[in-house]
């Protein structure tokens, strides 16, 4: 996410697809021949949005295959995945409870790229997108054939949304996008390169999303609010006038 | 009647005090829900930046002044706990402080006692400091430019107003009152004021001070305006201001004077508050608000304020507590922290109010908590089970508004008014007819 905020202002889904499909194959593992031979698979298995309210979490069950035969070819110990996972506006990740190693010490990294500022309207804010590094060595080297998971659990907060007049706003949240990462030997030195899921594999799930309800002021209050705040503000100030002139200990007294 | 001694008082809070951070220590660790305000990370955050050389506003929601980030640098090297132990430190001080006060005015010893108890054994106020919030410090500063007022050391109260102004901006409302409250009748160069002692005989009290309440305040300032006292304390606040704001916009430039002074002035927060101007922000949040409409927002506030003021002065802790509960009461963005601002003058007027606690003082009690519990329901329906209540909630503000409003009037009108300080020639009762 690092590379792809150097090159574009704010995220945009066309923009980062094409990141994603251009300049990253530039990153693809070449080393080792026809890349997809490896069988990386990378999939999201569920995707589900839990807790209630304004604060919630954002949980992935994310499944790993890599062919069996690969995977002496592999320096396990030097792969991570790579999981990004976008927001749509709306709602956002505190990189600050990001940081609590209490919560996410199974992850090698985690950052939040875009828009970080925590209490901004959506309809002031940009997207943001989160990025996980997990350590996938000991999954590989102990895989079984159906392959190995990782479940992840990122807690998302929602922003105060456009006004609706339904009230209610309802954002959807997508699949992550997903990573393999190795550091290989290289003709002359240990390079890192990726690994991807074959493109035909990776368009099979895309559909599946998350849609999150979140309350949404309504236009038809606007009138009305503003006239009774700004009422019962003049009744009490007209009122505190009256007993710090008329009912208090400061009366003129009379000679 | 309460036989415990003040230091025995302050003995037992200080031990409860350090009791709650250890088991806060203890939650941030052990249990999802956190002890630990939100707040103390931004500042310990702040002020490990500090501590590398940084700028502590590199760390998003600082809002202060890099004073208060310089006090936490040693949570990066002795221990992440140092703050919550400064500002509970802060939190005894206020206890000790509204004693001195008390004391000095002749409060007799059960009422100190009582008073003190308030604000020690107080749950709001105990939990903030130990939870590492940092309006200890503001409340400690406060009564300690009180007692240096009721000193007559009026460079030194200048002094840590100008401080308090710089740290934390609301104090600034307290500038006219003490301008007013420094009569030449009092401060006189060479003498100390004599202060007026507590009576509990409220007639007594009326007829002492019928002499000094028979003139207008106004009338008051206008006539001698420009004595040496005002003069002083005005040139020292504003230069130890002035020199404090110009030295940090010295070391960190725009970003200072915007994240810790202008972001405070022009605040608006359409996330749902106890103010009740919340959701009139939101609706119209995506469009500018008219002059016309900020003026109108603005006019309750300065109205309250200046009758306050000129009604009030004289008797200038009284004076500081009802603009301090107007000004949170009528304040675009209200949050529970500030509610410490006029708790920590509290203790300090009730030794001067006739309302007894059975019933009416409980009656008040019960109403405010009943409706921020009432405020704090829908809060909770709002944002923890997602359900679109924004008109219940504002409606729950209207009514925090109202209470606040109703409890105000009632402790205007039971308090014994009387200005702090009596002339130093005798005073002869004056005949009513």
């Amino acid at each position: 996410m690092k590379s792809y905020f150097e090159n574009y202002e704010s995220l945009h889904d066309s923009s980062f697809e094409d990141f994603m499909a251009h300049q990253l194959s530039s990153s693809l593992c070449q080393g080792i021949p026809d890349n997809w031979n490896v069988g990386v698979r990378l999939s999201v298995r569920e995707l589900s949005l839990v807790g209630e309210g304004s604060h919630r979490h954002l949980s992935s069950s994310i499944r790993l295959q890599i062919a069996a035969a690969s995977i002496p070819k592999l320096p396990a110990h030097l792969c991570e995945v790579i999981v990004i996972q976008r927001l749509p506006l709306g709602v956002f990740a505190d990189p600050f409870e990001l940081q609590n190693p209490h919560k996410h010490k199974a992850f090698r990294d985690i950052a939040v790229f875009g828009d970080t500022n925590l209490e901004l309207p959506s309809f002031q804010s940009n997207r943001s997108a989160v990025e996980f590094h997990i350590d996938a060595g000991f999954n590989i080297l102990f895989m079984q054939n159906n392959g190995t998971e990782f479940n992840l659990l990122l807690p998302l907060h929602a922003r105060y949304q456009p006004l609706d007049e339904s009230g209610y706003s309802v954002v959807e949240i997508g699949e992550p996008d997903m990573l393999m990462r190795c550091s290989v030997e290289g003709k002359q030195h240990k390079q890192s390169c990726l690994f991807m899921s074959p493109p035909n594999e990776k368009a099979k799930s895309t559909s599946a999303t998350v849609a999150w309800k979140i309350p949404a002021g309504m236009k038809a209050h606007a009138g009305f609010v503003s006239v009774i705040t700004f009422v019962t503000a003049l009744l009490s100030t007209l009122s505190i006038v009256y007993a710090s002139m008329f009912l208090s200990g400061t009366k003129v007294s009379k000679t | 009647m309460i036989s415990l001694k003040p230091r025995s008082i302050l003995l037992i809070s200080a031990i409860f005090r350090v009791g709650l951070i250890l088991v806060g220590e203890w939650q941030d660790t052990h249990m999802e829900v956190r002890y630990t305000d939100v707040d103390y990370l931004v500042f310990s955050d702040a002020a490990s930046l500090m501590a590398s050389g940084q700028s502590p506003y590199k760390r998003t929601t600082y809002r202060y002044s890099p004073l208060l980030a310089f006090l936490l640098i040693p949570n990066s090297f002795i221990s992440r706990c140092w703050g919550k132990f400064l500002f509970s430190a802060s939190d005894l001080f206020v206890g000790l402080f509204i004693r001195i006060i008390l004391k000095q005015r002749k409060v007799p010893d059960d009422l100190c006692t009582y008073s003190m108890l308030i604000w020690l054994f107080n749950p709001f106020t105990f939990t903030i400091g130990t939870r590492g919030n940092c309006e200890p410090i503001v409340c400690a500063i406060i009564l300690w430019i009180i007692i240096c007022l009721i000193n007559g050391n009026v460079v030194q109260a200048a002094f840590w107003y100008g401080l308090i102004v710089h740290f934390r901006i609301y104090p600034i409302i307290y500038a006219l009152p003490i301008v007013i409250f420094l009569d030449p009748r009092f401060f006189r160069s060479g003498t100390k004021p004599l202060l007026s002692d507590w009576t509990s005989d409220p007639g007594k009290a009326r007829q002492i001070n019928s002499e000094l309440i028979d003139k207008c305040a106004v009338c008051d300032v206008w006539k001698s305006t420009f004595t040496r006292s005002r003069i002083l304390f005005g040139l020292i606040s504003g230069t130890v201001f002035l020199l404090c704001t110009g030295f940090f916009f010295h070391l960190y430039g725009w970003e200072f004077l915007h994240e810790a002074l202008l972001y405070h002035l022009t605040r608006t927060d359409a996330r749902h508050n106890f103010s009740i101007y919340f959701y009139h922000i939101y609706l119209n949040y995506e469009r500018e608000l008219s002059v016309l409409e900020k003026l109108v927002s603005f006019l309750p506030q300065f109205i309250v304020q200046l009758v306050l003021i000129l009604c009030f002065a004289k008797d200038l802790v009284f004076c500081f507590f009802v603009q301090t509960v107007a000004f949170v009461a009528f304040n675009k963005v209200i949050t529970a922290q500030y509610f410490v601002w006029f708790f920590c003058v509290l203790p300090l007027i009730l030794p001067w109010s006739n309302m007894k606690l059975k019933w009416k003082g409980l009656c008040c009690i019960l109403l405010w908590m009943g409706a921020q519990t009432h405020w704090l329901l829908w809060g909770y329906l709002l944002e923890f089970k997602g359900k679109n209540v924004f008109l219940q909630l504002w409606m729950a503000s209207l009514l925090f508004l109202a209470a606040n409003t109703f409890i105000l009037i009632v402790l205007i009108r039971h308090h014994n008014y009387g200005p702090v300080f009596r002339q130093h020639t005798d005073l002869k009762t004056t005949k009513t007819t």
